[in-house]
């Protein structure tokens, strides 16, 4: 039995830079917003000042480093920090280089005039709120909070700004990808992206969210960087038989604490693949919940991440299944080099009458150095017998066979082992559809194994 | 005309030591045939010849025109044209053949030269149809899923492109049909000339239909204990392999 | 994360409506009126602990180190921020916690009171112990009834007597190793049995030597509302061999009964020494049990777990791998039936480069039991050449069967290998219709395909084990379907 362990004398401050008084003038700073929206607003202030940072003793936090999750010397970024130049990211790959919106430090810089289907809605969410007041009320953080930051969700709902907001209704299907720019710039910033999808029945639709922040942009390297404050969500909703895609691509500074949340919903029928690809951040935590809630459903959860430096990359996910006949898939995979840490905890929870569920997790670790650290904790509740469910994790190094394989046709050691470095990581980018996001996604892991 | 010469050579895995003084010579435009039963150190010698790290030299050396290569890595030995036909080829997820190959050729480049992409897909392909290999087998992950035959093609498709001064290809045949076989087969005899030298590794007869050698030598307990003419690998088809056990008591 | 479970929250006493938990109906389940001349009545206070170590005649260094565990049990918390909320319906204060008819065992079964050695006689303890074991401890509540020791196993210089005798009669042996593998404040229900230890075996095989056939003890419970704490020691000096078998049931009362050991194993360099149990505690048996072993330099330390019966178990034996190229292996057989929770697993501490842990996992969940396996593998900094490979199955019968599993898994560098594993199913309904117009019932085919399920495991029990494991899946499994 595992002792339990006192948690450390807990000085920190549990709203930090988030005072009653920075949150007053947040909701002055919205202008005219409906009641609703800023009653929801306070009731998530109240929930984040009232709930406690976590602690040695949550379970949801295990391995975590919980003195980095620190809220003081933080500001709410705005767009006087951030000039022309550093709006526009430059050398993007081109399947992620065209925003339909991009957002600087909470508030939108630029947006596009793409013709797209009848019905689509691109929109900010800071306009859905007036537009789409119910789709907003029925999904906007509507999902519980599982994955142990039901404090930072709040947090996240009672300072959003703006983001993105897209509707796609019934039957309609839209051929080119949606892509979404997220900037942090300033030091000391914090901001609070947010993405909301809704793909109604048979609805077709691609996703992208970037997050960059400027210490990316503007110093080759990332040798000198800036820190941020990241607390995003996105909230994915696929109605019957709909498919939905989303990618999201972090490449926060190397000294921001990024904190996001996803929730996907997943209805008869339908299709989410979702991939995540984790760059950026000095401490990085996703949590991701998939809940399969009709016969049919069927969540792909992908995730690849680059860790180095001292970078901890955090990954909690949840795939609840609760309805007969559902299907999940969870691959995430880590290379790992320097002291980089990273956390994969998944879990996989087949509620009782869930019969015929078919739900399958895989965490792969490739340790690149002597000195990186990788947790696994995959889990299972299983309440149906009638199911095939399995889970591995693995952490090892490049295998030694094949290394001689590709040395032994000339190739040299270093040589062979980016080779077989980025094999691995396209058994995930493998799974995409689109080529042109592949190439995208792999040109930015380049970029970041070239630093 | 270049020389591979192996000399009393002498190797361990472990504690155990399993090539226990073997020597041979084998020049370029010579095809030579090692036969013995399982567990005699056949497959040892090739990979050791190649540099696989699990080995350890413990006496004797292998020479490529006149200089030793033990101290070489790997890579360098096969730059330096040492080409392994792996009985077992390793499944290497999520690595193109294109890519593969693309960077075993720039491998042999000067610093700084790039690849004639054009120039090599041409290449590739030429050997591809020699070998009867589908083209769209270059956008797959190398080996992964492959038949057995469809590995052994893809190992001599690599030994095409690669041009090697020596090929060694240990148990080429094993896991191949008749059709595969001769596909294989044909694939080496149109690479065999007066510029490359084969070291073949067998433990049938059958291969030696197909791929005629010069030399055939019989390997047992880590030594050469019999050399000859392709006769040879007849009276071993026939006599079995407990008549060089016979011989050896009787000597 | 949602680890808590769904089990009766009721207070004391709990019964559970279980038409098929009859697992001990058949063997285990009788019991004697038996005199106790030594009780410590029922509560834990310092009085308590006081008695047992008076009664006992120890060293103050072990009253005091019982004083201080009693301490250290009050200050801790249970732990339900991981485990089981099922723990808060413990009673501590309703327990008794020791009860013996006297501290010295009888070295020949005609001493053994008639009614003590009836139990153990329609357990089979000591017909096993003629036909092939090197010696047998019977425990009856806190003090073995019967301790003997083959002639032959003895002159190798083997010491195997109880913790009483150990602490009391071979100090310089035994105080060097006790409560180091496993320290008081480990747990909550560790500093508990370091309060109240009583009973259990201390071994110790000399260098070299290999104790041929197996040493064994078995533990039983007959008083209703009693607590059994025993306390085992096990060093094997360097070389050695030894294999140590306990086997453990209790009649099954009303009232819940608590049993929570502790076991130390140490293996000096080259040492093996192979810890087997089958529990097979009635449904009413809280067992908390704690487990785990040292190995030094290529010692290996090798955990054979079977784990039947109680209400709610938890146990994760572990190894910590102390020296270069030690070896760790936890081989575990769980089955849970209804109202039944099997919350077991294992711990793999490498410590030393070139280590290597096995686990092996396999549970059963039956009607509405709850198999969970919970596990660590930790591979700290600048090791090299470590190795752990886990594989956990499980299977569920019923459609309401329940299984979890929370596998943690650190490793740091890039000169280390892990691999886990695990899977869920149910009973192919090919095979079982397969079998079943083969002319089987379809509990004999569930009874078959369960046991095949577990086979290559049970294979590695010694052979009376293994049947003995196959008789009692048999029986769990006739109230299965239908």
């Amino acid at each position: 039995m595992s002792a339990p362990v006192s948690s450390p004398a807990a000085t920190r401050s549990p709203i930090g830079s988030f005072t009653a008084e920075t949150f007053a003038e947040h909701l002055a700073s919205l202008g005219a917003v409906p009641a609703w929206w800023i009653a929801r607003k306070r009731a998530a202030y109240d929930t984040f000042a009232r709930l406690p940072l976590p602690s040695r003793t949550d379970e949801a936090w295990r391995f975590s480093t919980l003195q980095g999750v620190a809220l003081e010397g933080f500001h709410i970024a705005t767009p006087a920090e951030t000039t022309a130049a550093e709006r526009r990211i430059p050398d993007l790959p081109a399947a992620l280089a065209t925003p339909d919106l991009a957002f600087a430090n909470n508030h939108l810089s630029a947006r596009s005039n793409a013709a797209r289907p009848a019905g689509v809605v691109v929109t900010t969410l800071a306009e859905a709120v007036g537009s789409h007041a119910d789709l907003l009320k029925a999904h906007f953080m509507a999902q519980p909070q599982k994955l142990g930051s039901e404090k930072f969700a709040a947090l996240h709902t009672a300072f959003v700004r703006d983001g993105a907001f897209v509707y796609v209704p019934r039957g309609v299907e839209v051929a080119t990808p949606i892509v979404i720019h997220h900037l942090a710039t300033g030091p000391a910033s914090a901001i609070f992206p947010h993405t909301l999808v809704i793909a109604e029945e048979n609805a077709k639709v691609t996703v992208i969210d970037l997050f960059y922040s400027d210490a990316r942009l503007s110093l080759p390297g990332g040798a000198v960087s800036v820190p941020h404050f990241a607390c995003g969500a996105n909230d994915l909703y696929a109605g019957h038989g709909a498919q939905l895609t989303y990618v999201g691509a972090q490449a926060w500074s190397y000294e921001t604490l990024s904190l996001q949340f996803n929730s996907t919903v997943v209805r008869r029928d339908a299709r989410v693949q979702s991939l995540n690809l984790h760059l950026g951040g000095r401490q990085s935590r996703h949590e991701s919940l998939s809940q399969l809630q009709a016969p049919g459903a069927f969540s792909e959860m992908l995730a690849l991440t680059v860790a180095d430096g001292t970078q901890e990359f955090d990954q909690r996910t949840l795939q609840i299944h609760q309805a007969p006949d559902t299907k999940s898939d969870l691959l995430y995979k880590n290379s790992l080099r320097d002291q980089a840490k990273t956390i994969f905890s998944g879990l996989i929870v087949v509620d009782p009458d869930a019969q015929r569920t078919d739900a399958y997790q895989s965490n792969r670790n490739l340790m690149l150095s002597e000195e990186a650290e990788a947790n696994s904790l995959p889990g299972l509740e299983i309440q149906a017998n009638d199911v095939r469910c399995t889970h591995g994790a693995t952490s090892s190094r490049i295998d030694p066979e094949q290394e001689f394989y590709l040395q032994a046709r000339g190739i040299r050691k270093d040589a062979a082992d980016q080779l077989l470095t980025f094999g691995f990581f396209e058994e995930v980018l493998n799974r995409l559809v689109s080529d042109d996001l592949h190439a995208g996604l792999r040109s930015l892991i380049e970029t970041q194994f070239e630093q | 005309m270049s020389s591979l010469v192996i000399q009393d050579l002498h190797v361990a895995i472990g504690e155990k030591e399993i090539v226990k003084g073997l020597s041979l010579t084998i020049n370029s435009g010579e095809v030579h045939a090692i036969m013995g039963p399982n567990g005699t150190g056949k497959s040892t010698l090739a990979k050791v010849i190649a540099g696989h790290p699990d080995y350890t030299v413990t006496g004797g050396d292998v020479l490529l025109d006149g200089a030793s290569i033990l101290e070489k890595e790997a890579d360098e030995r096969a730059r330096a044209g040492i080409f392994l036909a792996f009985q077992y080829p390793s499944e290497i997820p999520g690595v193109s053949i294109a890519n593969f190959l693309r960077a075993a050729q720039q491998a042999r480049m000067a610093e700084g030269e790039e690849l004639d992409a054009s120039a090599y897909y041409k290449r590739l392909y030429a050997k591809m149809d020699m070998l009867k290999i589908d083209r769209k087998f270059t956008s797959r992950s190398v080996n992964e899923g492959f038949s057995g035959g469809e590995k052994k093609r893809c190992e001599i498709l690599q030994m095409a492109m690669l041009e090697p001064k020596f090929a060694l290809m240990d148990e080429t045949d094993s896991g191949l049909d008749i059709d595969a076989l001769r596909i294989v087969s044909e694939g080496v005899n149109t690479l065999k000339g007066p510029n490359l030298g084969v070291l073949m590794i067998t433990h049938y007869q059958r291969l030696l239909n197909y791929i005629v050698p010069d030399f055939v030598h019989v390997m047992y307990d880590g030594r050469i204990v019999k050399s000859g003419d392709k006769s040879l690998a007849l009276e071993l088809e026939s006599k079995g392999y407990d008549w060089v056990k016979k011989e050896l008591v009787t000597a | 994360m949602p680890t808590t479970d769904t089990l009766s929250n009721e207070l004391e006493p709990v019964t559970i409506e279980n038409p098929v938990a009859g697992i001990d109906q058949t063997k285990g389940d009788f019991q004697y009126d038996v005199t106790y001349e030594f009780d410590a009545g029922t509560g834990l206070t310092e009085k308590t602990v006081d008695y047992i170590s008076a009664v006992k005649k120890e060293a103050p260094w072990i009253r005091e180190f019982r004083q201080n565990a009693l301490k250290v049990f009050r200050a801790k918390p249970m732990p339900t921020h991981w485990a089981t909320k099922d723990l808060e319906n413990i009673n501590f204060d309703k327990i008794r916690y020791y009860l013996a008819s006297g501290q010295k065992p009888k070295r020949t079964w005609d001493e053994v009171p008639d009614d003590i050695k009836r139990t153990f006689e329609r357990l089979g303890i000591p017909e096993q112990e003629r036909k092939y074991l090197a010696g047998v401890e019977a425990q009856f509540d806190s003090e073995a009834a019967y301790s003997n020791i083959k002639d032959i196993v003895a002159k190798q210089g083997v010491i195997f007597v109880n913790s009483t005798e150990g602490l009391r009669e071979h100090p310089e042996i035994f105080r060097k190793f006790f409560g180091k593998v496993i320290p008081t404040g480990d747990n909550k229900f560790s500093a508990l049995n370091s309060a109240v230890f009583s009973g259990g075996s201390f071994i110790y095989v000399p260098p070299g030597v290999k104790v041929a056939q197996p040493l064994q003890a078995y533990f039983r419970i007959n008083a209703e509302n009693f607590g059994q704490f025993e306390r085992t020691l096990i060093i094997a000096d360097e070389g050695s061999e030894v294999t140590y078998m306990e086997g453990c049931t209790a009649p099954k009362f009303s009232t819940s009964t608590l049993h929570s050991a502790v076991v130390e194993l140490v293996a000096l360099k080259g040492a093996k020494i192979q810890y087997i149990t089958v529990q097979n505690w009635a449904n009413n048996v809280f067992n908390l049990v704690t487990k785990r072993g040292v190995a030094h330099e290529e010692a290996e330390i090798k955990w054979i777990d079977c784990n039947i019966g109680s209400r709610l178990t938890m146990k994760y034996p572990g190894v910590v791998l102390k020296g270069r190229k030690a070896r760790g292996e936890v081989i575990s057989i769980a089955l849970a039936n209804d109202g039944q929770h099997q919350d077991t697993g294992a711990k793999m501490i490498h410590a030393a480069d070139e280590t290597t842990s096995n686990i092996v996992a396999k549970s059963i969940s039956v009607g509405q039991g709850r198999s969970t396996y919970r596990g660590v593998v930790h591979i700290p900094k600048h090791l090299k050449g470590c190795k752990n490979n886990t594989e956990c199955d499980a299977l569920l019968i019923n459609t309401n069967s329940r299984t979890d599993t929370y596998p943690a898994i650190t490793v740091r560098g890039d000169r280390n290998y892990v691999q886990h594993e695990a899977s869920v199913s149910k009973v192919n309904e090919e095979m079982i219709f397969y079998m079943q117009q083969r002319g089987l019932t379809e509990g004999q085919a569930m009874s078959l395909a369960v046991n095949g399920f577990v086979n290559d495991l049970a294979r590695q029990f010694p052979m009376e084990y293994s049947v003995e494991l196959k008789r009692l899946i048999d029986l769990e499994m006739e109230g299965s379907v239908g």
